[in-house]
């Protein structure tokens, strides 16, 4: 079952420059949460807060609480968050020296995984949950790097879902794939919500509002409005929010 | 319009012939030092045979006696050129040093690539480069007042007591003049060139695959063992190859701290060894007393030998460290 995530009073920096603004926000255990605005407007710095990523940069500095399940991030080792808050990002990027087998298989057998048939069944069902078993299956031992990039995504999908976290944060998994892919990739997104938290940032509208059951509108480093999806596409309570999802900028 | 005048073309030309000149001289010494070595090696060549690379004897022979003729060859009476002793010396010297630099320069690189920036990151990029500027003479000189003394006093004793049941790691502990100080100094010399390699090596794996391994919850460690090594892997490895070859090569700071053994194979860390480079500068001015000319030529024989040897490490090396694109993962 995923978790939820409750975030307060958040602020990030690059260097001297600040990204995001007092940042308060509820993230429902297995919901599909998307986030929206315009470039540069802190979308993927927030969600890379939920991880602790953020934090890897070597100018970036982050101040506030954020809780998974009442628990404090920052209290936590940040290798423990990200085994619990998996991530998939803006361009596929599978382990590029290893096979498809081992691109899933690594988190496993580094989270204590030892057994080969256990490592066998997990890879198996990580993939089928990403949908891409019936694709890859004759071809494990292959570099991952040879399939496709909408493949490429769904294998690092399966990567990330392979350790069993309890929230997958997506920063636009799709902006990088074709109509087709793209669609797969929302399939899925609503079959694994399910048993997971998603949290996921697109620029796409159309696709928030396919997929995404809350949705949050991010402006200039603040967060301007969040609603449940239907609500914040025909009644946008923020002048901002209804000029960006009409197309007047962004 | 404006035709060229006579003297711009003339200028041109010069410009033209002098680039020429200054393009070929690179192929033109390699190829005129190679070729000088080896017509100068012929006799030792002919004189010794195969004998030269497993003869642990170097000995000029009488050099005011009778002579004595093999193979066509006239050399001083008792003269045997055998340079197993530098051969071994130059290997083992060279090896020892990789082992203590490798480790050194991966965690110098790793630091540099990924997690200092800004001023002091600056400032140990230029600490680097300046430890590869420090000449081997002083580096030396520093081997013989300090790294000497405490091998001798300190870290060989210490050694043997600790490692002492490892074959090589016991018996005397000797003066310090040894195979073990000529390692360490050779590893100082070659961190800086693993280190940078390393280091613009480092930098070229994407962000994007490394911050993958992270997201899966990877430890900073684990992501440079199975996701940037990995990449980096042949580039890594001439890496080693550069320093390597660089080692081999390397000659007056061995010189002044290997004890120049000749004539017999290091027993142990602590025995005194020689190199061939070493070797060649440390008797080159006695081998010019050799009416005969066979020492010199038998010099050659070994300048030949380390010309080969270096030349390979470095082709190799340069070939792995090739820059070069991998499929799949776009950089960021």
């Amino acid at each position: 079952m995923g978790k939820s995530m409750t975030v307060r009073r958040l602020n990030a920096w690059y260097g001297a420059h600040q990204v995001l603004h007092e940042i308060d926000m509820d993230i429902e255990e297995n919901r599909v949460t998307a986030i929206i605005g315009p470039s540069g407007c802190g979308k993927s710095t927030f969600i890379r807060c939920l991880n602790r990523m953020h934090e890897t940069h070597p100018q970036a500095r982050v101040e506030g609480d954020i809780r998974l399940a009442g628990e404090s991030l920052f209290d936590l080792d940040p290798v423990d968050v990200r085994r619990m808050v998996g991530m998939v990002f803006q361009k596929p990027n599978p382990f590029p020296t290893m096979s498809i087998f081992d691109n899933i298989a690594i988190g496993l057998k580094l989270a204590g995984v030892r057994r080969s048939s256990e490592l066998r069944d997990r890879v198996e069902r990580a993939l089928r949950m990403a949908a891409l078993w019936d694709e890859v299956k004759d071809r494990l031992a292959k570099p991952a790097t040879a399939l496709s990039g909408g493949q490429q995504q769904r294998l690092c999908i399966a990567r990330a879902l392979a350790v069993e976290p309890e929230v997958l944060l997506m920063d636009e998994p799709a902006s990088a794939l074709d109509p087709i892919s793209t669609m797969r990739i929302e399939e899925l997104i609503e079959e694994i919500k399910q048993t997971y938290t998603v949290v996921i940032v697109t620029h796409n509208m159309q696709q928030a509002a396919r997929i995404a059951d809350k949705t949050a509108f991010f402006y200039q480093g603040h967060l301007i409005e969040m609603d449940d999806t239907t609500q914040m596409f025909t009644k946008p309570k923020d002048k901002r929010t209804e000029d960006y999802i009409t197309g007047r900028f962004g | 319009m404006r035709k060229v005048s006579k003297a711009a073309k003339g200028w041109d030309r010069g410009f033209r012939v002098l680039a020429a000149i200054g393009a070929a001289s690179p192929a033109v010494f390699l190829v005129s030092i190679a070729a000088i070595v080896l017509v100068e090696s012929i006799p030792t060549i002919r004189f010794m045979g195969i004998h030269f690379l497993t003869e642990t004897r170097w000995d000029m022979g009488n050099l005011y006696g009778a002579l004595t003729h093999r193979n066509g060859i006239t050399a001083p009476a008792g003269a045997s050129y055998g340079a197993l002793v530098f051969i071994v010396g130059t290997l083992l010297s060279s090896v020892i040093a990789l082992v203590i630099a490798v480790p050194v320069s991966v965690g110098t690189a790793l630091i540099l690539a990924y997690r200092v920036r800004g001023p002091l990151g600056f400032l140990l990029n230029i600490l680097v480069e300046l430890l590869a500027g420090i000449p081997s003479v002083v580096i030396g000189l520093w081997g013989i007042l300090v790294l000497v003394p405490w091998i001798a006093n300190a870290f060989a004793p210490f050694l043997k007591s600790v490692l002492g049941f490892i074959p090589f790691f016991g018996g005397q502990t000797g003066t310090g003049y040894s195979l073990l100080a000529s390692g360490i100094v050779l590893a100082m010399m070659i961190v800086p060139i693993i280190t940078a390699t390393t280091r613009d090596l480092l930098v070229q794996v994407p962000l994007l695959a490394r911050e993958g391994g992270l997201g899966i919850g990877m430890t900073s460690w684990e992501v440079v063992r199975y996701i940037a090594l990995p990449y980096i892997r042949e580039g890594f490895i001439g890496a080693v190859a550069l320093g390597w070859g660089r080692a081999m090569g390397e000659t007056m700071a061995v010189l002044m701290v290997s004890g120049n053994a000749t004539n017999i194979l290091p027993q142990n860390l602590y025995s005194p060894i020689s190199t061939m480079a070493a070797f060649i500068a440390n008797q080159l001015d006695s081998a010019e007393t050799d009416a005969s000319g066979m020492a010199v030529h038998a010099l050659s024989e070994l300048a030949l030998l380390l010309l080969a040897i270096t030349l390979a490490t470095n082709l190799v090396a340069r070939w792995l460290v090739r820059p070069r694109r991998r499929g799949g993962v776009v950089a960021p």
